[in-house]
């Protein structure tokens, strides 16, 4: 083992180890939680580490690992509008469409190699940040139309269509999901160094092309969590709509997920 | 006997898997005011709101002049035939952006919302306040202000007087029988009794989701009276 590697086991294992004594100290009873955490922590990514490796020596793993992160973001944005049918699909379309989009974009234009090690991390940050703003969006659409019906209700009592009805919980619903990714993007380089620019410093590239694609890949961001946004809140929208100019959400209860 | 301008046709309603409308038959003539009485809980707002779209029938039918509510554009129904609800909710913004909500650029000038506040009790100077800001007696009578901007041919009133002081819901109780007398249609909910028996001109006692008496306002009344409580 080189000399760093004996330092992170050793540092980062008694880290968790005070960690685990100050619980027990202090009787703050999390001494096994946070050995059960670290030793998962240690197995995931373990594992991660060797999937990662056959990962990156086929393209068509590659691909099959992009759609197996596709299917666990729908499947957890799902869950947050899980009042709505088919919520996972649902998600599944507004997360995949835009970030499968400008990964695709960003590889016809040679911003990345078309290679398992180009696709898979770009994959991952454009598919992660779909989710983040799919989740949020569905979230507080689902928020709007249970605790402010009776505005939306207003809204048609006064004559609105349906759509015209909801166009404010949506306008809400997008502003509130694209908070996290309009603030990633002013700070960046000042409070934050994100990760992937973090990452390439660290494997050796220069501090001025990890810049670059680092840029890259935020601005990408500012278009796919958009367009996510605005497509799972479009995609509610349309289950929630009846005949009539009328809403219906589906049953109260359950409405929005821990 | 005129055909009615608004006419309930045996409606039902169930709600969470409760019936809240049982076959519930209802007309409300032009020029009169008509009230639904009832103890709470009776359905009295689930029968305004099937009047206008707001929920789904179980079974029945609403006719506005004739024509079958479905047949209609649920816009245009909804303001021929205006609900103010029990608890209005003003939209973000002025009185005047309340009045003016969902109708055509330049439908409702300064001229038509004058005219509105002043009939729903309002002085004229309540068109720039923050709709949000407003008391609740207030917000009653911008509600009823914004139905009227929409020129209905029928006004449902859900207890409207309840946010009110008696001089206020002397107001309204004017304003029924004055737009009544201009031959719109009014139906209202309506918990005060007194009110009820001097301003309306039919009444139906609704009573668990089934109408039990109608007829004039004072016999239906008096029939409520005589029930045990
Ligand atoms: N969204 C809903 N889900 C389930 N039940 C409902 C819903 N809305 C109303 N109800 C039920 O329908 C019944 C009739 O309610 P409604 O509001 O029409 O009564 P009401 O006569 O207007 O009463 P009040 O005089 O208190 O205003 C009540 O039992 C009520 O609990
Ligand atoms: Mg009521």
């Amino acid at each position: 083992m080189s000399q760093a590697a004996v330092g992170q086991v050793v540092v980062s294992v008694a880290l968790v180890l005070a960690a685990i004594a100050l619980s027990w100290r202090a009787r703050i009873g999390l001494e096994r939680e946070l050995a059960v955490v670290s030793i998962r922590a240690i197995v995931q990514l373990t594992a991660v580490g060797a999937v990662v490796t056959l990962v990156f020596q086929h393209v068509g793993l590659a691909a099959a690992f992009v759609l197996v992160m596709l299917g666990v973001a729908a499947w957890t944005s799902g869950r947050r509008i899980r009042a709505i049918p088919h919520g996972p699909l649902l998600a599944g379309a507004a997360i995949g469409l835009p970030a499968l989009l400008a990964l695709g974009l960003l590889l016809a234009a040679q911003a990345f190699p078309a290679t398992p090690r180009g696709i898979v991390p770009v994959a991952g940050i454009l598919i992660g940040g779909a989710m983040a703003a799919a989740s949020l969006t569905g979230r507080r659409l689902l928020e709007e139309l249970h605790d402010r019906l009776d505005e939306i209700e207003t809204r048609l009592l006064l004559g609105a269509s349906a759509r015209e009805a909801l166009a404010t919980p949506l306008r809400r619903a997008v502003t509130t999901a694209l908070v996290p990714a309009l603030d990633q993007t002013r700070i960046v380089g000042l409070v934050t160094l994100p990760g992937t620019f973090v990452g390439l410093v660290l494997g050796g590239a220069s501090p001025a092309t990890a810049a670059r694609i680092q840029l890259t890949v935020l601005l990408s961001l500012l278009f796919v969590e958009l367009t996510a946004s605005l497509l799972l809140a479009h995609l509610v929208s349309r289950v929630v709509i009846v005949a009539g100019e009328r809403i219906e959400v589906p049953q109260a209860q359950a409405r929005y997920g821990a | 006997m005129t055909p009615a301008l608004l006419e309930l046709d045996e409606v039902s309603l169930s709600r969470g898997g409760r019936v809240v409308l049982d076959r519930v038959t209802l007309r409300v003539q032009a020029g009169q005011v008509t009230a639904i009485v009832g103890p709470s809980g009776a359905g009295k707002s689930s029968l305004l709101r099937c009047a206008v779209g707001l929920d789904r029938l179980d079974a029945g039918r609403v006719r506005v002049d004739g024509h079958d509510a479905l047949e209609l554009d649920p816009r245009v129904l909804r303001r021929r035939v205006a609900l103010v609800a029990q608890h209005p909710v003003m939209l973000p913004g002025t009185v005047a952006d309340n009045l003016a909500y969902a109708l055509p650029a330049g439908a409702v000038d300064g001229e038509a919302a004058r005219r509105s506040l002043e009939r729903a009790g309002l002085d004229v100077s309540f068109a720039s306040r923050v709709a949000g800001e407003l008391s609740g007696g207030e917000r009653a009578r911008v509600a009823v202000a914004r139905a009227l901007t929409r020129d209905p041919v029928a006004l449902l009133l859900d207890e409207p007087t309840a946010a009110l002081d008696p001089a206020r819901a002397a107001g309204v109780e004017a304003l029924m029988r004055e737009l009544a007398g201009l031959g719109l249609a009014v139906l209202v909910a309506s918990h005060d009794v007194a009110i009820v028996r001097r301003s309306a001109d039919a009444a139906v006692l609704l009573e668990a989701g089934r109408v039990t008496a109608s007829g004039t306002a004072a016999d239906v009344l008096d029939a409520w009276a005589g029930r045990p409580a």
